[in-house]
């Protein structure tokens, strides 16, 4: 009786890791639909930065993302401006690493510089917009504890929380994961108040080579009352991105057959 | 208007309880719905204004412009909180203090709250200035830059300590404002989302403070919100300390006086009810209690008594004669109640030409204390002689002068002096003018040295908090005065955009001239254009579509570029020449604009070189700067200095002195830079900003309170011709109160005192008191020459019962302003001062100067009696 009793609980304790791994495979599902899918990828960006005033700020580029390996980890993205027309030609390049700080480099063709950026503190505004850095190349389902709080008809609702809270701003945050195609519909940011403050949105999905695809995304800063839009079009995947387009090389010598296509 | 007085003579009872039910009325209209303001909606509650902004009306251009550019920039009112070591070597820059720091910023990041309508009020995280949240750039290894915060954690060692110091020094976006040049003192400005929760946010700050428990530290609030808020507090302190002083004061004066009690509750009652009515009608009717209306108790007070005194001191002297209150009333008011109307119209003149004046505070003010000295009147004429005959005769045995004064050997110090007056004034009548005439001169000369000058922050005492703030802040920061001048183009760019823009896109192919064809129709606005692009973008069948569009779309921008103005390095080296011609004032300790933040960054990109400290050379370079600039924590901070459309700027200007003199003199600093270098483009500058809506509240003041002055001497003047029936017995009338007013604005010039608001509102304030004085002597004078004939009979009895009534008056009303000098707050005690002077100036002016004028000019006065 006294063995029984024993086996149960350490069916209970097994059991417990067993949910966890629920939580984490709907995260890790969500992470590659958002960030993973095909080997490669491509996509011109319209960002509309609008502030509380209404006033209206553009950024059009491009961007390349190529996979290393596919184990959802490490990758590369390659960021050409194309307008405001004096940053033409500017490039963000990272390489995102799991466990360690990303590389980052930025060109700017006026300067002609190359210059690396620290990494250490992902959650700086990305070209002064609403997006974090973190935002464009994603967030490493690792940094942070997951629960599944709640499931819809439509959605996980999982809440995350970071592992180590002096690295980011949030306390938390709420993603609410499409339960078929696994894309975060919707991500809601909570402060150390508990306050709601930050939201981002997919506000069109499309499926694109068999794909299911964020076509158009937002995230509103409800402090600020800023918002920004990003709007992708001519999304491609697998088009077979050489690995040497993203160095530091092709940082002045931009792949306009990969830019321009 | 004897009448009234008969009237109230004959039934006491109707008007004492016609009274009493007026106040009772004032105090339930103002109590109800300030005690209970959500079930008496529709009433006024009372109200306190202290924003000195209220000086100007609120559709006054430069303040109308001063909020736009405010909203347009994110500039918020900021509570600054300074942090002082004065011990520790490295000042506040050790483990300890930085620590504390921390903890304040991170608390003060957290203030906010919803308020009653659900709305969020409180410090706006974004914008403040900690340093746990202002970014840090710096080269971090080799060929790399980093943003960081510059204090994400308390250090935890001293030399972590001293680095933030070194880092933040670094910047000169923080130097000087974040840490002190000194490197002692650390300041954190936190905006908060309204001025008037600055009470309650410092609270929370202080209580915060209080558990440091580190007696090394000093934290000093201050901040233009947190002086409004104290200046309401010390308002009330004002309120309820002068006012009631001033009633004990003048009380035990006429106690003095008049020997009753009794009899002198009447004129407390006049002052009384007057006060209520006058300050019930202002809160009833809307108006705020501002730094300028909270003075009209102590002014109604004394001004009330001043007929009543007059009435008292005739009874008094007749009283004996009649033994019989009904006969001696009416003797009373038949010889004063014409001089009495005078009066009270020409008081009521003077304050009611401050309506004139562009200062809405100062109109009200006015305005009220004119209806107060009219209520004051009213009530004087008919509640002094109701009361009086409500006492029983028995009450009044014994009262006044046991004998009627022998005018001849008089017997109290006040006649004998009174006496001797007289007779010197017309024995020396012309060395009375002479030394007149000597002062006039001396006044002239004094009033050409005024200084024009104000400042709110002096209008607390120096020892005050707020002063001490004030001054251990501006001597170890760039300055604590914030003034802002915005540079934009004096040329409308739109037309000249759509102009070179269709130009542009002429040979450019099929989409190209489409689109220049729509160009009338979508206008020269960059955002809407840029929608029509994408949207045909959006539309395109094809890629060689898609592309074309994106080609113009790049042309549009190439071309808008040349009207971003500030992202062109001759303009940015333009505003580099203003900000350092403005240091050479000596009077701004610092600007921030947009070419420090280019610079900035452009010597973190080259290796943190000093060389690289400046504006690179093509408009390229500076946007990819900018950009750079916008990676950072806080990339919005750039919008406070320029737009998103870069066609204007905004140069933050830091004084050490929030004087209006200097902030003056920095105006035509700027405007002498513009006159001798112009700019590339041709630009206009407009100021806003609170220490520059000073100065332009001010000029309004000198010039207004200028033209009200005449105003007021002109009116009174016609008031007295007329009274007199004669042109030269008006102008006789005005000479002591001219000669008192020139005399006091000559000292004031003399002695250095600034002209500032309290100081310009005195003539006017004075003009319709003092010309009262006069009014009583040439009146009672004209009377007593029908008896005696001769002037120098007229004289000897001018100057018994007349003279003393007027002394008594002197006396009161000089003492009843000087509770004002117990007052809080520098103004008051300004106010206090000078109108005690003037009113006592004037008073001996009157006695001398008049009696003299007469006496040499006797023939021309009295003319028409010799005939």
């Amino acid at each position: 009786m006294k063995k029984a009793l024993l086996t149960f609980a350490a069916l209970v304790a097994l059991s417990a890791p067993a949910m966890a791994m629920d939580v984490s495979e709907i995260v890790n599902k969500a992470n590659h639909t958002a960030y993973y899918q095909g080997e490669d990828g491509r996509s011109r960006v319209k960002m509309e930065i609008t502030d509380k005033q209404g006033r209206k700020r553009t950024r059009d580029f491009v961007i390349l993302r190529k996979d290393v390996g596919n184990k959802d980890k490490e990758q590369k993205f390659y960021v050409y401006f194309n307008r405001p027309a004096d940053v033409n030609k500017t490039v963000f390049m990272v390489w995102k690493h799991v466990g360690q700080d990303d590389d980052r480099w930025m060109y700017l063709p006026a300067l002609d510089l190359v210059k690396r950026i620290a990494a250490s503190d992902e959650r700086t505004s990305f070209v002064g917009s609403d997006y974090f850095y973190e935002d464009v190349s994603g967030r490493n389902p690792i940094e942070d504890n997951h629960e599944l709080i709640e499931t819809t008809d439509n959605y996980y609702i999982v809440k995350s929380t970071p592992k180590d809270s002096s690295l980011v701003e949030f306390s938390y945050y709420k993603n609410y994961i499409h339960k078929t195609s696994f894309i975060p519909v919707k991500t809601e940011f909570y402060d150390k108040r508990d306050q709601l403050y930050r939201v981002s949105t997919a506000e069109a999905v499309e499926t694109i080579q068999g794909h299911p695809t964020v076509v158009k995304a937002s995230i509103k800063d409800l402090k600020s009352g800023s918002q920004t839009v990003m709007t992708h079009s001519g999304s491609e995947y697998d088009i077979g991105l050489p690995d040497d387009i993203f160095t530091e090389r092709y940082l002045r010598q931009p792949p306009m057959e990969y830019i321009k296509r | 208007m004897l009448i009234l007085s008969e009237t109230a003579v004959n039934k006491p009872k109707a008007f004492m309880r016609f009274a009493v039910i007026l106040s009772l009325f004032f105090i339930i209209g103002v109590a109800v719905p300030s005690l209970f303001p959500k079930q008496f909606p529709f009433l006024h509650s009372l109200s306190v204004d202290t924003d000195p902004e209220n000086m100007l009306s609120h559709d006054e251009p430069v303040r109308v412009f001063h909020n736009e550019r405010k909203q347009e920039y994110s500039l918020y009112d900021m509570i600054v909180v300074g942090v002082v070591n004065k011990t520790n070597p490295n000042g506040v820059f050790n483990t300890q203090s930085l620590n504390d720091i921390y903890t304040l910023g991170e608390y003060a990041r957290e203030i906010s709250w919803n308020n009653d309508n659900g709305e969020n009020q409180g410090v706006i995280e974004a914008e403040m200035i900690a340093p746990s949240n202002v970014d840090n750039i710096e080269q971090a290894g080799l060929g790399t830059v980093r943003f960081e915060w510059l204090m994400k954690t308390p250090p935890k060692t001293e030399a972590e300590a001293k680095a933030i110091y070194d880092k933040a020094s670094h910047i000169p976006f923080l130097d000087n404002t974040l840490v002190s040049g000194d490197g002692k003192a650390m300041a954190l400005y936190i905006p908060i989302t309204s001025k008037d929760i600055s009470y309650k946010v410092a609270q929370q700050l202080k209580d915060k403070i209080a558990s440091f428990g580190d007696p090394q530290d000093e934290y000093h609030i201050t901040g233009l919100p947190i002086a409004q808020d104290t200046f309401g507090v010390e308002m009330f302190i004002q309120m309820a300390v002068s006012a009631p002083m001033a009633m004990l004061l003048i009380f035990l004066l006429m106690w003095y006086f008049f020997k009753s009690v009794k009899l002198i509750i009447s004129p407390m009652i006049v002052a009384m009810v007057s006060v209520i009515v006058t300050m019930g009608a202002l809160v009833m009717t809307g108006n705020t209690v501002h730094i300028m209306s909270s003075m009209i108790p102590v002014f109604i007070m004394p001004i009330a008594v001043l007929d009543a005194v007059h009435i008292l001191s005739d009874f008094f002297d007749v009283y004996p004669r009649y033994k019989d209150r009904k006969k001696a009333l009416t003797h009373v008011m038949e010889e004063l109640s014409k001089p009495m109307l005078f009066t009270s119209l020409t008081t009521a003149a003077g304050f009611g030409s401050l309506a004139f004046t562009p200062i809405p505070p100062v109109q009200v003010f006015g305005i009220f204390i004119a209806f107060g000295v009219l209520m004051a009147w009213l009530f004087t004429v008919t509640l002094v002689p109701a009361y009086i005959m409500l006492m029983s005769e028995k009450s009044l045995e014994g009262f006044g002068m046991a004998h009627q004064e022998d005018e001849e050997h008089p017997s109290s110090m006040l006649a004998k002096i009174l006496h001797a007056t007289g007779r010197f004034t017309y024995a020396r009548a012309k060395l009375v003018l002479l030394v007149m005439m000597v002062l006039i001169g001396i006044s002239g000369y004094g009033i050409s040295k005024i200084q024009i000058n104000d400042n709110p922050v002096k209008w607390f005492t120096e020892k005050h908090d707020i002063r001490v703030a004030d001054k251990e802040l501006n001597e170890r920061f760039a300055g604590t005065y914030m003034a802002y001048l915005e540079l934009s183009p004096a040329q409308n760019l739109h037309e000249a955009f759509g102009k070179k823009l269709s130009q542009s896109l002429e040979g450019k192919g099929k989409e190209a001239e489409n689109f220049a064809k729509a160009i009338p129709t979508i206008g020269t606005d960059i955002t809407a254009i840029k929608d029509y692009i994408y949207a045909q973008q959006d539309a395109a069948e094809n890629d060689d579509t898609y592309y074309a569009w994106d080609d113009i779309a790049t042309l549009v921008d190439n071309t808008y570029g040349e009207f971003e103005v500030f992202k062109q390095p001759e303009m940015l080296r333009y505003v580099e020449k203003l900000q350092s011609d403005l240091l050479r004032t000596g009077l701004v300790g610092k600007s921030n604009a947009l070419p420090d933040v280019v610079k900035t960054v452009h010597r973190e990109l080259f290796l943190g070189n000093e060389k690289a400290f400046r504006i690179p050379d093509t408009q390229n370079a500076v946007a990819q700067t900018l950009i750079t600039y916008q990676n950072s924590h806080r990339p919005n901070d750039l919008w406070h200095f320029t737009t998103p459309n870069y066609d204007k700027t905004v140069l933050w200007i830091q004084l050490k002195s929030g004087d209006n003199k200097d902030m003056n003199k920095v105006v035509s600093a700027v405007q002498t830079f513009f006159d001798n270098t112009p700019p590339p483009i041709a630009l206009e500058h407009n100021w806003f900003g609170l220490t520059y809506i000073n100065t332009v509240w001010q000029d309004k003041m000198v010039s207004g309170m200028l033209e009200a002055f005449m105003g007021s001497f002109i009116i009174v003047l016609v008031m007295m011709t007329f009274l007199f029936r004669s042109l030269a017995w008006g102008i006789l009338s005005m000479v002591p109160l001219t000669v008192t007013i020139a005399f006091i604005y000559g000292i004031i010039g003399l002695i250095g005192k600034d002209y500032d608001m309290p100081v310009a509102v005195l003539s006017s304030l004075s003009l319709g008191l003092a010309v009262d004085y006069a009014i009583h002597f040439l009146a009672r004078s004209r009377e007593a020459s029908k008896k005696y004939g001769t002037w120098s009979e007229t004289i000897k009895a001018v100057f018994g019962e007349p003279a003393r009534a007027i002394a008594r008056n002197v006396i009161v009303i000089g003492v009843g302003f000087t509770p004002l000098l117990f007052a809080p707050l520098v103004p008051y005690k300004t106010v206090g001062f000078f109108i005690s002077a003037i009113l006592l100036f004037a008073g001996i002016a009157t006695l001398l100067i008049l009696p003299a004028l007469m006496t040499v000019f006797e023939k021309i006065l009295f003319k028409r009696k010799d005939a």
